[in-house]
């Protein structure tokens, strides 16, 4: 009996857990002085790494479930390392209920799959499903398990609340590195265990992802707290890994293996991309909160000129979320982009015509993000500080630098050695029986990267990051070289005193499109000026914030609450008859089942249902509600 | 390889004339005393022997941004498709790496409006960023619709690929796809109805309001890089939507070339004319009718037989 399997997929996301680890910990390290329960971090920190590494290499679902769980109650407690206030304390509350709610769904697929044998390995369970009559009911336990995990729609809201409440270096690691181990379980048990995939279950999981990048992003958008920004955009690429991973099984379920691994490639390329420059990101947030003591986007402010490295380093990460070339956020967004173009060799022709909506889902995204990010980076490292907070501040501690310069490390060598990830990832999908598409990716030396599909595109990655700088670094010399006059001067700008008043905010930065999307966002916008003497354009003090709420908790979350709550309010009721009701219950239940089984003896008919359902509601008035007091 | 490298250097030259055409014909129509065409290369001139005033509040991000927004589209040139039969043209470059490198200038462009602490430059910047945020998904499902007709996701290939065969039974998704990318090709490059590029008022302008704080060789890299940009988009217009001409020898075929850019430059001008700018909020309708023609465009291509 195996405990721990060391196939190529379980040594990929062990890569995955130590490249998002090892810069972790020197960043951990450089913030420990900033803690004051550190015995308590220091546990939980540790536990945690060891308890996502547990979980890529458990063989069987005992082990597996141990470590899930082991993970989800550290980052529970890390969550809590600094409980000061109610908000930190409701955001882990959520998170613990949310990720036990996915916990159950993976434990009754597992005790489904196991067949009660709970030792058995991963490749044993497949005879058992497949004997199982009813696979899709596996599938959803599965995605309800793995993508309350993952934070993809409808089963995301808890994320951008418990996300930032934890210590950075514990968001960076959340963010980026547990969420990638919800999308391992995805790989290893539809792989495994699950299969063959009907064509729904890709077409239900492109569509989650399509969801979950748009809601994603456009909630980022609305965010005044940087690191919840951070933690919507996670929720966005976990949408964009989880399109490629559905293109994959709707190719596999057409049958066409070369473009489904080339998708399934994307999508764990994506999940390496995502893991660096999340992590980078959040290590950089967390600095500037280190420095700055407030999460709130609107009090930074010009901190580039404090923080040099902090700001060059979260400017990398920037462009390599917005999927720009030539990083490496750009280079699987394209790789997901050309799976989903791959889609007019399907010759279904709904599928055909439904897919370019996911193109249009994906490119929307990219648009948003490139959006989102111009603000977190413009409104927090540019332009003047906007509160005395940012003036103070200045670059982080040694550890956390090297921490972030590793992190961006990271990210450079996903960009310029591309191809050698991409041959272990397809190493990894070969051992799972998948075709090897390496030699069709990469057919004429490492430097094109070209698309599976017929007539696909073809990026090269290296020629565009040497033709960038080298334009860049040209005209550079040349302005150089021509020792053009440089004055440090005031500008105009429009007659006005440029203050750090007088700049953009986030929540201005974001007006359009909020305003564009109002129909989504419904936000809660609180104006107040004191006009002067009367005059409506006039004000000596004016103050605008504006909140959203997410659709999603709106109405899904507080409305299962509610129906929990009043459903609770009555059996609490019931609780406190007299004891001559409890009788009086007994009775009408017998006679609940006594008239129901004529439902199932198939002698129903509408008239003694009638006639049952008046007796049951009268003795039910009678015998139990009784009398209004 | 001498067509190539001749041809690139040749479009960056003709880039400034272009805008200064556009105007000079506005000025013509409005019974104005028109500008010189040759206005952009005076204004170039003269940019570059200014002394550049960097504003106090600005970072070094001021002093590297120009040229990134510059550097991605001079890269661009040299992944159109090949304007004289054939000569040598990066094949391989697909649409999202163009798209790709155009929004990263943008993304420059958007970094140094907010830099300099004026609230003209977040102004600019946030319009900036909703219009490209809507123009993207329109631009990838136009690249996407046309890739399917020439039959090759690369531009290079797909120009040659339209050109040697015209995709007559397409004509319907290729009319759509026409129309998307105008609308596109105006909402890139900050054309009326859109964005207004001669105005310095505060409730209209986007592009200007980004660069308000910039002067001297700084200015003129992002002016440069706003004539490259339309002379880009001129000619993916003219190359994958107009495809006739590329067969003729080398001179006559880059002569069509440029009348065809000209057209283009001309058409442009005419509707600068004849319209007036759209509201910022009613940007959205315009971008979603390209959005709309991009996805009728794709859907008559499939339903009509592929």
């Amino acid at each position: 009996m195996h405990m721990f399997q060391f196939d190529t997929l379980s040594m990929v996301f062990s890569a995955l857990i130590f490249l998002g680890a090892v810069p972790n910990l020197f960043y951990s390290h450089g913030y420990l002085p900033h803690i004051k329960r550190k015995a308590h971090y220091q546990l939980h920190y540790f536990t945690f790494i060891l308890s996502m590494i547990g979980v890529v290499v458990a063989a069987n679902a005992l082990m597996f479930l141990l470590f899930w769980e082991l993970m989800s109650l550290t980052s529970w407690q890390l969550i809590l390392t600094e409980a000061k206030e109610k908000k930190t304390v409701d955001a882990a509350r959520f998170y613990f209920i949310m990720t036990h709610f996915g916990f159950i769904f993976l434990l009754l697929f597992f005790l489904i799959v196991s067949d009660g044998d709970l030792d058995m390995g991963f490749a044993a369970m497949h005879t058992v499903v497949v004997k199982f009559a009813y696979p899709t009911l596996l599938f959803f336990f599965l995605i309800l398990g793995f993508l309350s995990k993952a934070g993809a729609v409808p089963l995301h809201v808890w994320l951008p609340y418990a996300h930032p409440e934890a210590p950075s270096p514990v968001s960076a690691l959340m963010s980026g590195v547990m969420l990638k181990v919800a999308i391992y379980g995805m790989f290893r048990f539809l792989f495994d265990v699950l299969y063959p995939w009907p064509l729904e279950w890709g077409i239900i999981i492109l569509v989650i992802g399509a969801l979950s990048s748009l809601v994603g992003v456009l909630y980022a958008l609305s965010e005044h707290d940087i690191k919840a920004l951070l933690a919507n955009h996670s929720i966005e690429n976990i949408g964009i890994i989880l399109m490629g991973f559905g293109m994959g099984m709707i190719f596999e379920s057409m049958h066409l293996r070369i473009l489904s691994s080339f998708a399934f490639i994307a999508a764990l390329f994506h999940t390496f991309n995502h893991m660096s420059f999340k992590s980078l990101l959040f290590m950089g947030a967390g600095s500037v909160l280190h420095q700055t003591h407030t999460k709130n986007i609107e009090k930074y402010g010009g901190l580039i000129k404090a923080m040099p490295v902090t700001a060059l380093t979260f400017l990398l990460a920037s462009i390599s979320i917005s999927a720009l070339p030539p990083t490496n956020g750009f280079l699987s967004e394209w790789m997901i982009f050309q799976s989903m173009l791959s889609s007019s060799h399907l010759d279904d022709m709904s599928l055909k015509l439904a897919i370019p909506f996911a193109i249009f889902a994906l490119a929307m995204t990219g648009g948003l993000a490139i959006a989102c990010f111009v603000k977190a980076y413009g409104i927090t490292f540019l332009g003047l500080h906007r509160s005395s907070n940012a003036k103070h501040a200045h670059e982080v501690n040694g550890m956390m630098r090297a921490g972030m310069l590793m992190m961006a490390a990271v990210v450079i060598s996903l960009m310029l050695f591309t191809p050698f990830y991409i041959a272990w990832f397809d190493k990894a999908l070969v051992q799972l029986g998948r075709l090897s598409v390496y030699a069709h990716i990469f057919p004429d030396g490492i430097l094109h990267m070209h698309s599976a599909g017929m007539h696909g595109g073809v990026v090269s990655p290296l020629i565009l990051l040497a033709a960038l700088l080298g334009t860049t670094g040209l005209m550079m010399f040349a302005y150089k070289a021509l020792r053009v006059k440089e004055r440090i001067h005031r500008t105009w700008g429009c007659g006005y005193h440029t203050s750090a008043k007088t700049q953009y905010s986030a929540t201005g930065f974001a007006g359009p499109i909020r305003r564009f999307f109002n129909w989504l966002y419904k936000p809660d916008e609180h104006f107040v000026k004191e006009t002067v003497a009367g005059h409506e354009s006039k004000f000596s003090t004016s103050h605008y914030e504006v909140h959203v709420t997410p659709l999603f908790e709106k109405t899904l979350y507080r409305s299962v609450s509610k129906a929990a709550n009043t459903i609770s309010y009555w059996v609490y009721r019931l609780a406190h008859f007299e004891q001559t009701r409890y009788a009086a219950m007994i009775f009408n239940l017998m006679l609940l089942v006594l008239f129901s089984y004529r439902i199932f003896a198939h002698t129903f008919s509408w008239a003694t249902f009638v006639l049952e359902g008046i007796v049951m509601i009268i003795s039910i008035k009678v015998l139990i509600i009784g009398e209004k007091r | 390889m001498i067509a190539y490298i001749f041809t690139i250097v040749f479009l960056l030259a003709v880039a400034p004339l272009l805008l200064s055409f556009i105007k000079m014909v506005k000025m013509v129509l409005l019974f104005k005393k028109p500008v010189s065409i040759f206005q952009g290369y005076r204004n170039f001139a003269k940019l570059m022997q200014k002394e550049t005033i960097i504003s106090e509040e600005a970072s070094s991000m001021t002093r590297y941004a120009p040229f990134l927004v510059l550097s991605p589209l001079l890269v661009t040139m040299f992944f159109l498709p090949p304007v004289v039969h054939g000569a040598f043209y990066v094949s391989f470059v697909d649409a999202f790496t163009i798209t790709g490198l155009i929004s990263l200038s943008t993304f420059f462009l958007m970094l140094l409006g907010l830099d300099s602490a004026s609230a003209f430059g977040g102004m600019g910047s946030s319009r900036e960023a909703f219009i490209a945020a809507l123009v993207e998904p329109a631009m990838v499902l136009t690249v996407f619709s046309v890739s399917m007709m020439a039959g090759d996701l690369g531009v290079g290939q797909a120009g040659v690929n339209l050109a040697a065969h015209f995709p007559k039974e397409h004509m319907a998704s290729f009319l759509f796809a026409g129309i998307s990318f105008y609308i596109l090709l105006l909402a890139e490059n900050g054309r009326i109805p859109i964005d207004n590029p001669e105005t310095h008022l505060e409730l209209t302008m986007v592009h200007e309001a980004m660069i308000l704080d910039l002067t001297g060789v700084y200015l003129a890299l992002v002016e440069s890089a706003s004539s490259v940009k339309f002379i880009i988009f001129a000619s993916l217009f003219v190359s994958l939507f107009v495809p006739f001409g590329l067969a003729y020898a080398a001179p006559a075929a880059l002569f069509v070339f440029i009348v065809k850019l000209f057209a283009v430059a001309l058409s442009v001008a005419f509707l600068e004319v004849s319209t007036a700018k759209l509201r910022l909020f009613k940007v959205p309708n315009l971008l979603g009718v390209a959005i709309v023609f991009a996805f009728l465009s794709l859907i008559t291509f499939y339903v009509l037989g592929a």
